[in-house]
């Protein structure tokens, strides 16, 4: 089964997939893509339905069999479904549950509260004719208003109260366990991937939070993170970021 | 056997989902209307439930789930009956792509129209001061924030052409998707389907111009298969107001173009 990943620098969505796919030892093709220069675009299926409408905004996109996929959570579902090794997931429906749960949460609230301060210290570029390729009306409108430095405060301010909120989160379901849903999980995978580079943009959220400092240094130090990480074209890659999901915009 | 308490609204959007999976497996459950347009969300015996507020939220002996389409997952992977999730590992994936995309690009397009038509109006003859209490109740500050709006109808037109244009090219998705297999996201019927009747069930009422046999012969198609099914049938007759009872058009065996029922 012919496996394609194309990805941006480790960090965000890319981060978790690529972790992932090491963890649970599928073979693949891996594609390194800017996703901060709006590459994805380039792609010859980047206008594919569930490419270029993906919630996700900029992520990787893992083409199996020809079929183009997108969304880093589900995709580590696919590839715990699909690969070998521990489970991702827990089996126990319930506890499975809290990790989708857990895992919509960080895609609801914390992902875009997360590229929206990224992109805000570190602008991704994309050049005019590739913004014109882009097929997702709100995902360009999204584009223009970074690239144009267009923050609103109430967003800024609403972003980092939600780091905060995921932080606090995070800290008091650490307590008595090492691993957010008792053994290392995607909901780690995804927490982690989303919340590295706020370290030193909201660092008031991680002050005086030593389960979560220790429990980021566990994260880094799984062999399949460290081995996403080594794939990194740039010093810091929890400092490159691209558009992400939309702001909620109603209830 | 641990027994099921769901408290829902209507067999519509969010609190429809786990209402029909639960009808799709089989499983019998204690059901606890909660009335939308009353706040009975807000109110401290389902906070005590449900401290969000947030509708629907499922009692599994000890266990409080929340967040319908996980739910639904769980409904299907805890209880006998009818897979509701394909076997195979990219269905699996697609079903939850189109969730996704249903749960929140698509689906608070619809509601964002479907609250300024329908529940704003409900609860404007309330009393304000009663309004203003009921507000204050909700728990998520971004309940509050779209109740509000809701209440005073107080929608910018910008962000209402938004929801129209999500509408419809949501709606051409679905028909493009719908034309390449039988259900939305597999060759066998599954929560995105369930996901989707949930939210698209009104369509030929609410968009006549949009969605009908000429224009979406395959969204029709699809609404038709599911509403057909016992489950459904079943589901949709818990309802107690006239929002479910718009189902009753997918009996007509044509709907033509503009048609408003």
């Amino acid at each position: 089964m012919r496996t394609t990943l194309y990805h941006g620098e480790p960090n965000g969505p890319s981060l978790t997939v690529l972790a992932t796919l090491f963890a649970k030892e599928v073979q693949a093709d891996l594609v390194h893509i800017d996703l901060a220069r709006g590459e994805r675009h380039m792609l010859a299926c980047a206008q594919d339905p569930l490419v270029a409408m993906g919630v996700e905004g900029e992520g990787p996109v893992l083409v199996v069999e020809g079929e183009a996929m997108t969304d880093s959570v589900f995709l580590a579902c696919y590839l715990d479904d699909v690969g070998q090794g521990a489970v991702l997931r827990p089996t126990d429906p319930y506890a499975r549950w809290e990790t989708m749960t857990w895992c919509r949460q960080m895609i609801e609230r914390t992902a875009p509260a997360a590229a929206y301060l990224g992109c805000r210290a570190h602008p991704p570029q994309a050049d005019a004719e590739l913004l014109q390729r882009i097929g997702s009306v709100d995902l360009r409108a999204r584009w223009r208003e970074i690239m144009t430095g267009s923050f609103s405060a109430d967003h800024l301010s609403d972003s980092r109260t939600k780091i905060r909120q995921t932080v606090d989160k995070i800290e008091q379901r650490l307590d008595g366990r090492q691993w957010l849903m008792g053994a290392f999980s995607i909901a780690d995978i995804e927490s982690y991937a989303w919340l590295a580079g706020m370290v030193s943009l909201v660092p008031e959220a991680f002050a005086a939070r030593p389960r979560t400092a220790a429990w980021l240094e566990r994260v880094r130090g799984q062999p399949a993170v460290r081995k996403a990480l080594s794939l990194a074209h740039t010093a810091d890659p929890a400092a490159v970021w691209s558009v992400g999901p939309e702001i909620n915009r109603w209830g | 056997m641990h027994s099921v308490t769901l408290y829902h609204w209507e067999p519509n959007a969010n609190s429809g989902k786990p209402m029909l999976a639960l009808m799709e497996k089989g499983v019998a459950f204690n059901s606890h209307y909660l009335d939308l347009i009353s706040f009975d969300q807000h109110k401290p015996e389902y906070l005590a439930v449900n401290p969000q507020g947030t509708i629907p939220a499922m009692l599994h002996g000890e266990r409080v789930l929340t967040e319908s389409t996980a739910i639904m997952e769980y409904v299907d992977e805890e209880f006998a009956g009818p897979a509701l999730m394909p076997a195979e590992p990219r269905d699996r994936w697609r079903v939850r792509w189109w969730m996704k995309l249903m749960d929140q690009w698509l689906g608070p397009s619809f509601s964002m129209i479907g609250w300024k038509l329908f529940v704003g109006p409900a609860v404007r003859d309330k009393d304000p001061q009663e309004l203003q209490a009921a507000i204050e109740r909700i728990p998520l500050p971004e309940r509050r924030v779209a109740w509000r709006k809701a209440i005073t109808g107080a929608f910018g037109t910008e962000e209402l052409e938004e929801s129209r244009r999500r509408v419809a090219l949501g709606i051409r998705m679905l028909e493009d998707e719908l034309a390449r297999r039988p259900w939305l996201a597999s060759n066998q019927y599954s929560l995105a389907d369930i996901n989707g009747f949930n939210l698209a069930y009104g369509l030929p009422v609410v968009w006549p111009e949009l969605s009908n046999d000429e224009l979406t012969p395959n969204i029709l198609r699809w609404l038709r298969a599911i509403y057909a099914r016992p489950a459904t049938k079943a589901c949709w007759a818990m309802g107690r107001t006239n929002m479910a009872k718009r189902a009753a058009i997918l009996e007509q065996p044509h709907i033509a173009s503009g048609q408003r029922a």
